[in-house]
């Protein structure tokens, strides 16, 4: 551990100094957006804007359940983005279990192509494939979206997933191999338990990119009870005149789910980022 | 370790392998395929035409102008997430109390819906009752209130909110790795009388070279085809024609003029503006490392 900054320093004032106007630039926004959400809508309007709310209210919330589908939007969100999850992580996490303990003709292959996708930006592939998946007939759905949110994120995570069982020693299997169990009993209770932290995080990016999307859902889905929150809150923003008060608090509810998942996983975010975690 | 098998290893990745092909793959290959068409959007009549798309849009000044917003745009904001990206992990690198809080909380940004960080810095950057007007105005920076959705400031607000939402990859990336440097290379520099500077230049530098190489790569690839922060702002302003980039474009061609096969050309152009682009930056940069 290296002793801590001196805070009467002159590099010492730096340091604090930066760090305050990062957390500041950073933070501040949020703030602000959690501050708005709770006042009453003609202090919104106030100048000199307040900082904190001087009359606390919950009225924007209200409207924002009575007047908009906000819940509908909100159960969609969570439907797609939680399939999501569960599939890319089956699917995933067998995928870099075989990448890492079989040798097979074209593995190579398949980890440059794995790298090579995992590059792909939505813009690259949305407008083929509305077209196609209109051709299947499955424009519309939510099935359209699970199958696109999966195959986007399976790249990154078969690339992160991969590294967290490169990191799990081949010795361990092999004792409980000699010890008698199966080889899916070897995998069972003792790979997956060591590889549990890489695909809880794996999963947590994967939520994250499926929670946060705009450009599948705003392409793939045209009925209203259908749309998950990103397009949801959008077309709110566009209807007609802007309610500030209901926007922020619909903002600050989209958001909260994301930040609580996140300050969970921090502390697998620098191990898992160096391995290249995360897109967009 | 021996199995028996080639066969299970197979079998576990097929799943993977099938889905990228079939729904990444392939939607790019069928791009290329439907680029040669004129195809409406939501009918299912198709004529081929060849290269028209393209000779269209080579013709076409609002291509062209697409274009140049979309190099500015990526640029400037690429520019700007590695500089202050790099300072920002060299901040949280030092020891220093609330280090951890200073850490997560500048990570924010990243992970929230890019629909929240629109909304948020749209009612921040409001021309009327917006808080940075406010402030500018207060510490008497400026006189009256800039209209920053406006045409003249749209680009600057664009590049300010999609620099604030990114730079934090940049951060990570570069922290992950700054954490790796043994700290004798520093004591050493030190002896040496090497100042903070020149340490940064000589040490650290070319310790994160790599990292740096790969994250220029990606940010690059994904700022020139960022199409949701583009797409959202310009939604409602009147301005929009000013940050139209390349992806805006395509998508505006595809879903409101309801030319897939144009918006298929023009998503095409852009794979080939990257592919080209990326084997110039390889052949520049990467002297043989592996990354």
């Amino acid at each position: 551990m290296t002793p801590k900054i001196n805070f009467f320093s002159i590099r010492g004032q730096f340091v604090y100094g930066c760090a305050a106007i990062l957390a500041v630039a950073t933070a501040f926004p949020f703030f602000w957006m959690v501050s708005t959400s709770f006042k009453p809508l003609q202090e919104i309007f106030v100048f000199p804007p307040n900082f904190f709310p001087a009359e606390f209210t919950l009225k924007n919330f209200e409207r924002l359940f009575e007047q908009t589908r906000f819940l509908t939007y909100f159960k969609n969100s969570v439907f797609v983005s939680f399939t999501t999850v569960v599939l890319t992580m089956i699917i995933g996490s067998a995928g870099a279990y075989s990448l890492t303990r079989f040798k097979f003709y074209g593995r190579e292959k398949i980890a440059s192509l794995i790298l090579f996708t995992y590059m792909f930006a939505p813009i690259m592939i949305v407008i083929p494939f509305y077209v196609l998946i209109k051709k299947i007939g499955l424009a519309n759905t939510h099935a359209a979206l699970i199958m696109a949110y999966t195959a986007f994120c399976l790249p990154f995570s078969l690339w992160l997933l991969r590294a967290f069982f490169q990191s799990i020693p081949l010795a361990l299997e092999k004792a409980a191999l000699i010890d008698g169990a199966s080889r899916l009993e070897a995998v069972i209770y003792v790979v997956l338990p060591l590889a549990l932290p890489g695909i809880i995080a794996t999963g947590i990016f994967t939520f994250i990119l499926a929670w946060n999307d705009y450009i599948f859902v705003r392409i793939l889905i045209t009925s209203d009870e259908l749309k998950t929150l990103s397009v949801g809150i959008a077309d709110l923003y566009n209807a007609t005149v802007i309610d500030w008060g209901m926007i922020m608090s619909g903002s600050m509810l989209i958001t909260v789910p994301v930040l609580l998942f996140f300050v969970f996983v921090q502390r697998y975010l620098i191990a898992g980022w160096g391995a290249g975690a995360m897109k967009g | 370790m021996k199995y028996n098998s080639q066969k299970a290893g197979i079998l576990l990745i097929a799943p993977s392998v099938l889905l990228i092909c079939s729904l990444l793959v392939y939607p790019v290959v069928y791009g290329i395929w439907l680029s040669l068409f004129k195809k409406h959007s939501f009918f299912p009549d198709q004529r081929f035409v060849g290269l028209a798309n393209y000779g269209y849009l080579m013709k076409n000044s609002d291509f062209w102008m697409s274009v140049w917003y979309g190099t500015v745009y990526s640029v400037s904001t690429i520019f700007f997430q590695i500089v202050i990206g790099i300072i920002a992990a060299l901040i949280v690198n030092e020891s220093f109390k609330g280090r951890n809080f200073v850490r997560g909380v500048i990570l924010f940004p990243y992970v929230i819906p890019t629909v929240v960080a629109i909304i948020l810095w749209k009612w921040l950057l409001n021309n009327q009752f917006g808080l940075v007007n406010y402030l500018l105005l207060a510490v008497g920076i400026i006189d009256d209130p800039i209209s920053w959705m406006g045409m003249d400031h749209i680009m600057t607000s664009l590049i300010l909110i999609s620099v604030w939402e990114f730079f934090p990859f940049v951060v990570l990336s570069v922290l992950a790795r700054m954490q790796t440097i043994p700290p004798l290379l520093y004591k050493a520099a030190k002896v040496d009388g090497a100042g903070a500077f020149r340490r940064f230049i000589h040490v650290t530098l070319p310790q994160i070279r790599n990292v740096l190489f790969v994250v220029i790569l990606l940010r690059s690839i994904w700022m020139f085809t960022k199409f949701d922060t583009v797409w959202l702002l310009t939604q409602g302003g009147g301005a929009e024609k000013y940050i139209r980039t390349l992806p805006v474009y395509a998508y505006m061609r595809t879903f409101m003029y309801y030319q897939a096969g144009m918006g298929s050309a023009l998503a095409v152009i852009m794979f080939i503006i990257l592919v080209a682009a990326t084997t110039i930056y390889f052949k520049m940069f990467r002297r043989g490392e592996e990354i």
